[in-house]
């Protein structure tokens, strides 16, 4: 991107700020209808958000190598439309500010045609609004908030990871029912802690269990053994914990250090592969979800292994996991979307992702998976647990035991789904590169 | 600054007009040496954050570690207005400014009588305690996610939706800072801070009410931070509590140390243009960005710690001038 | 009675996590003191010397060859204690290279020093990711250290309490150096006033060099032992200096018992909230400070110094 070529806009706009002067800036048509250059021979640019730095720099990578895997198979098909898929990719830090910056950036400086990329719902939220003013089309590839799909969709922005919630309504009844009934909430205290504890709350209500206290972790505790003491003390059934980042590793430190990983029984959230990949596996504790798993026994799972491993031989992470799916996923249907579609024209473009239902074959999961209304992609989600401990030694790899599935319509989450007001096709620019 | 002198008493300066000239047409080329226009927006925000934050450092010699506080209280204070008042600029734009204002003077009645390492670290603290109510108090900022759909209210039924609206916008912010600030450097104001800047002690034995000086600078700066926010929440459409951070407070120290706010009215200036335009272009290059950035770093202060200002002015200034300008200009004053 | 019974494994804690504290502090006090300098690279040493204990406990390098797996068939406590000396005197060569960068900047304001540790922190940072990437890693600990324990009634991590009690060892073996021996003397000195300290004759060059150098070997060793219980990332040095500046502000700059006494309090009342009113656990140590400062206006057992003029 060197060589820097005036677009018709860049003419249209120094024109006509030559005519009328500095004024004329604060007047003119403002509605962002851009057309960049849908010639044939400009490739179609990815701008990839997720972070380099900061918390999630390690998730970062491994949802940016699915999204590679996935431009790499199109581009040996021929690329999408004739044309072929480039990308480019800033670092946005793991901070909200930093993520407004650069979404401005790779759109009005980089022309990018979509955006992909997030970890973190904060960095995640602030691309999409700016996405959103501009209407380019924008996948949340791995960040799991409630909000995303909730208070905080848009139309231009859809959805790949399953939700807090989701994990909650796959874990919960069934936890009730074989562990016990007294529940203690270990919370992060954030906007992505409180929603999850909050659907938690409701569904333990729901099926007849009791929380018998909620202990709140302020963002960046390092000190979890205060919280283990107080959870001997309460003596809870089951611990629900919804505690991310890297305060999430600390915990699991100094549960593993305090063996307490057994008992009481825990519920975690999500628990992305990244996260624990090549640890010994008496980190892993209790029962989490995930959505996808590299040992599933599902056609077609083995040969995306063996791909991965192809493109990727020098990484330290032999097998994929959930992160690294859902970029290589939602890139994957974005970029069909599009051929799909027949254009890289935003409102097409949306119009063809929204309802999709993608078969359990394609998503590699048991359930087949569909978009809801709320631009959330939803799919079957997995309860698992570590491995047994010998399975381990013999292959470091395979750290999950998957326990159970849960098909979509069993966990969608409906609270998100009525609070996300998404604004009309009308009221979204027109965006096409 | 050897020339001060000559020009007290004057509003506008030579160095005003160049610079205002060269920021009034930036949008016109901006995009064609490679960057953007909302790159421009945020440039010129934290110029005035660090114009006003080198009001206390460069001027007074007091750092503050937590100036990112009263950049978000005004972040916050704005987008409030919007939302619970009333959608209206000036009002969104006057509340940033007192509500900064007026946190930045109840933290200074505390530490106004600090001083040296203990001022530095208090205003951590205070920071720190900022940072944490926004994170903790979801109901009023959104807690981690930050408060959201900002708008960008018109100014006399001018839109500001596009970018370079917003940048003139913020531009007749910054020209008014820069003379305002120029004006009160050069006061008897200016004479008494750089005074308490050289030795404090010595300053209050010539009867000068030291910690008043400072509850006001300290308060002033704070107001200004407060306006960079305000003006920030609307290019971002959202007001977030990273910005308060220690991390990032630590950012406007940077900014100003290696524009050569020690040395220059304008280093704080200068300092955010590379700051800025370092970072975009070595992100955009390469994942190592902070590795090549932090030799930056090291190799201003190893060669040149009075930062650009100071290589400017060793290019600019002969021998005799340059050694006013050490005895005229916000000097280092911490000797041993 | 019942509520202070439950209380006491809270104060245990809390005392525990206290002089892990001040051990973090230890080292980034001796700096402040003596060379009035804001270590900002200070968490990135103490990053460094975890991932550099790591290598020597566990190497992963293929050349080594023959030596490499009659190493790793060494009693993991053996190569345990190796890596407590020899990563800090790693980290300790790093230190003085900085200290050495850092000479152009003596005499001017300290901030210019403190510019340059900022660019240092960023570049070890970067440079650890480099090296080892930036997923999560593990340093191992000898087993007997691992696993819980009882102590009336609750569960209690071991390795927390060996973490303590070397804290506490450090803590009195920094002590000692500091009153019993000649060169602890010239550091107090130095910290009172390093013009006198010249004046006298000493090799303030030479003193500066050892102080950095000694200081960052505190912060290494500091990062060895907090490893096991916050985990091992790149960044994970940003969560030991603000607690590391927070026991300084409040202990006083320059006092060593001001910064243990300061670490216990902060442990104290960072444990104990978070068992009682556990959303508050990181707010209550910056209200602590605020509390005593303003009281007390050098912290604890801060004096006049230097550093205020």
């Amino acid at each position: 991107m060197k060589e820097k070529k005036i677009s018709r806009r860049q003419f249209f706009k120094r024109a006509g700020l030559a005519a009328a002067g500095t004024g004329a800036v604060f007047y003119g048509p403002w509605k962002y209808n851009r057309v960049y250059a849908s010639k044939t021979d400009k490739p179609i640019l990815i701008g990839m958000t997720s972070d380099a730095s900061g918390q999630f720099a390690n998730s970062g990578a491994s949802d940016r190598r699915g999204m590679m895997m996935a431009i790499d198979e199109f581009n040996k098909k021929g690329g999408v439309l004739g044309r072929k898929i480039d990308y480019m990719h800033i670092d946005t830090e793991s901070n909200p500010a930093t993520g407004s910056r650069v979404t401005e950036r790779m759109i009005t400086r980089n022309e990018v045609t979509f955006l992909i990329g997030a970890l973190s719902s904060g960095v995640a939220n602030a691309i999409s609004q700016v996405a959103q003013k501009y209407g380019v089309v924008y996948m949340n590839s791995n960040s799991s908030s409630p909000t995303e799909s909730g208070e905080n969709c848009h139309r231009v922005k859809f959805v790949w990871d399953g939700n807090g919630t989701n994990f909650a309504k796959a874990a919960v009844k069934n936890a009730i029912e074989k562990v016990g009934n007294q529940w203690l909430l270990l919370t992060n205290d954030y906007v992505w802690g409180h929603n999850t504890s909050k659907s938690t709350r409701k569904l333990v209500n729901a099926f007849g269990g009791t929380i018998v206290d909620e202990l709140l972790v302020p963002q960046g505790t390092r000190d979890f053994t205060s919280y283990l003491l107080k959870i001997q003390q309460i003596k809870p059934d089951v611990v629900a914990a919804a505690v991310a980042g890297d305060d999430s590793k600390v915990m699991r430190q100094q549960v593993a250090q305090m063996g307490m990983g057994k008992k009481p029984a825990w519920i975690n959230n999500q628990q992305d592969w990244p996260d624990v990949y090549g640890l010994p596996i008496d980190n892993l504790f209790g029962v989490f979800g995930t959505t996808w798993y590299y040992d599933l026994d599902l056609p077609g799972v083995k040969e995306f292994v063996q791909r991965y491993r192809q493109m990727y031989p020098d990484t330290t992470m032999k097998a994929p996991g959930n992160v690294y799916y859902n970029g290589y996923m939602c890139t994957k249907e974005l970029l069909s979307a599009v051929e799909r579609a027949g254009t890289t024209n935003n409102l097409k473009v949306i119009k063809q992702l929204e309802g999709i239902k993608v078969s359990a074959r394609d998503r590699m999961q048991h359930h087949d998976a569909y978009m809801g209304a709320n631009h959330q992609m939803q799919q079957t989600v997995y309860l698992a647990t570590a491995n047994d401990e010998a399975l381990w030694e013999k292959d470091k790899n395979a750290m999950f035991k998957i326990l159970s599935n849960v098909a979509p319509s069993d966990v969608e989450d409906t609270d998100a789904m009525a609070v996300c007001k998404m604004e009309s096709y009308a009221e979204t620019p027109t965006y096409e590169g | 600054m050897a020339d001060i002198g000559a020009r007290i008493g004057r509003w506008v300066t030579v160095e005003m007009l160049i610079a205002f000239a060269v920021l009034v047409t930036a949008p016109f080329w901006i995009e064609a040496v490679g960057l953007y226009q909302y790159l421009g927006v945020e440039v010129l925000i934290w110029m005035i954050y660090a114009l006003g934050f080198n009001l206390l450092l460069g001027y007074t010699g007091k750092p503050s570690f937590g100036h990112g506080a009263y950049f978000g209280i005004g972040a916050y204070a704005f987008g409030l207005a919007q939302h619970h008042v009333m959608t209206n600029i000036w009002l969104g734009i006057a509340f940033a400014i007192l509500a900064a204002g007026v946190a930045g003077a109840m933290v200074a009645t505390f530490i106004s009588h600090r001083r040296g390492i203990y001022f530095a670290l208090m205003t951590i603290a205070f920071g720190q305690v900022f940072w944490f109510t926004a994170v903790k108090w979801h109901a009023v900022t959104g807690g981690e996610d930050g408060l959201q759909n900002i708008p960008r209210p018109d100014v006399f039924s001018i839109s500001l939706k596009e970018n370079e609206a917003l940048y003139y916008f913020a531009l007749v912010f910054f020209c008014i800072v820069v003379i305002a600030l120029w004006r009160l450097i050069h006061s008897p104001f200016g004479k008494v801070i750089k005074a308490i800047k050289q030795n404090e002690m010595r300053a209050g034995f010539i009867g000068y009410n030291v910690r008043l000086f400072k509850f006001l600078v300290f308060t002033i700066s704070a107001g200004i931070a407060g306006l960079a926010g305000g003006l920030f929440a609307m290019a971002q459409g959202s007001a977030y509590p990273d910005v308060m951070s220690l991390q990032v407070s630590g950012l406007v120290v940077m900014m100003t140390l290696i524009g050569g706010g020690f040395v220059s009215f304008w280093g704080p200036v200068l300092g955010t243009i590379i700051f800025f335009v370092a970072r975009d272009i070595l992100g955009a290059l390469t994942e190592t960005w902070l590795l090549w950035y932090g030799l930056m770093f090291i190799v201003v202060v190893l060669f040149k710690p009075e930062g650009l200002a100071g290589i400017w002015q060793d290019l600019t200034r002969s021998r005799r001038s340059r050694k006013e300008s050490v005895e005229a200009s916000p000097l280092p004053s911490l000797r041993r | 009675m019942d509520f202070i019974i439950g209380l006491l494994p809270f104060i245990v804690n809390g005392l525990s996590l206290g002089l892990l504290f001040a051990l973090i502090a230890l080292g980034f006090m001796l700096i402040i003191g003596v060379m009035e300098l804001i270590n900002l690279a200070h968490g990135s040493l103490f990053a460094l010397g975890a991932y550099l204990a790591m290598v020597v406990i566990s190497p992963h390098v293929p050349w080594l060859g023959a030596f490499g797996s009659w190493y790793l068939g060494l009693p993991i406590v053996l190569r345990y204690v190796l890596a407590i000396v020899l990563a800090p005197a790693l980290v300790a060569v790093v230190g003085m290279v900085l200290e050495v960068c850092l000479r152009p900047t003596y005499g001017k304001d300290p901030l210019y020093g403190l510019l340059l540790t900022f660019g240092a922190a960023m570049v070890l940072e970067e440079s650890i990711r480099v090296v080892w990437g930036s997923a999560e890693q593990m340093l191992q600990v000898p087993p007997v250290l691992v696993g819980p324990f009882l102590f009336g009634g609750m569960i209690y991590s071991k390795y927390q309490f060996f973490a303590s009690a070397f804290a506490i060892f450090i803590i009195v073996l920094v002590w000692l150096f500091l009153e019993r021996t000649p060169y602890g003397a010239i550091i107090k000195a130095g910290a009172h006033d390093s013009e006198m300290v010249r004046a006298l004759g000493i090799n303030l060059t030479r003193l500066r060099l050892f102080v950095f150098g000694f200081g960052t070997a505190l912060a290494a060793i500091a990062g060895i032992i907090m490893s096991p219980i916050w985990g091992l990332r790149p960044h994970v040095g940003v969560d030991a200096v603000i607690p590391a500046f927070l026991i300084i502000t409040l202990g006083g700059v320059g006092s060593f018992w001001g910064a243990v006494v300061a670490g216990v309090l902060v442990g104290l009342a960072v444990g104990i909230t978070a068992g009682f009113a556990s959303e508050w656990s990181l707010l209550s140590m910056y209200l602590l400070l605020i509390a005593v400062v303003t009281i007390r206006a050098r912290g604890l057992f801060g004096k006049k110094s230097i550093l205020e003029a």
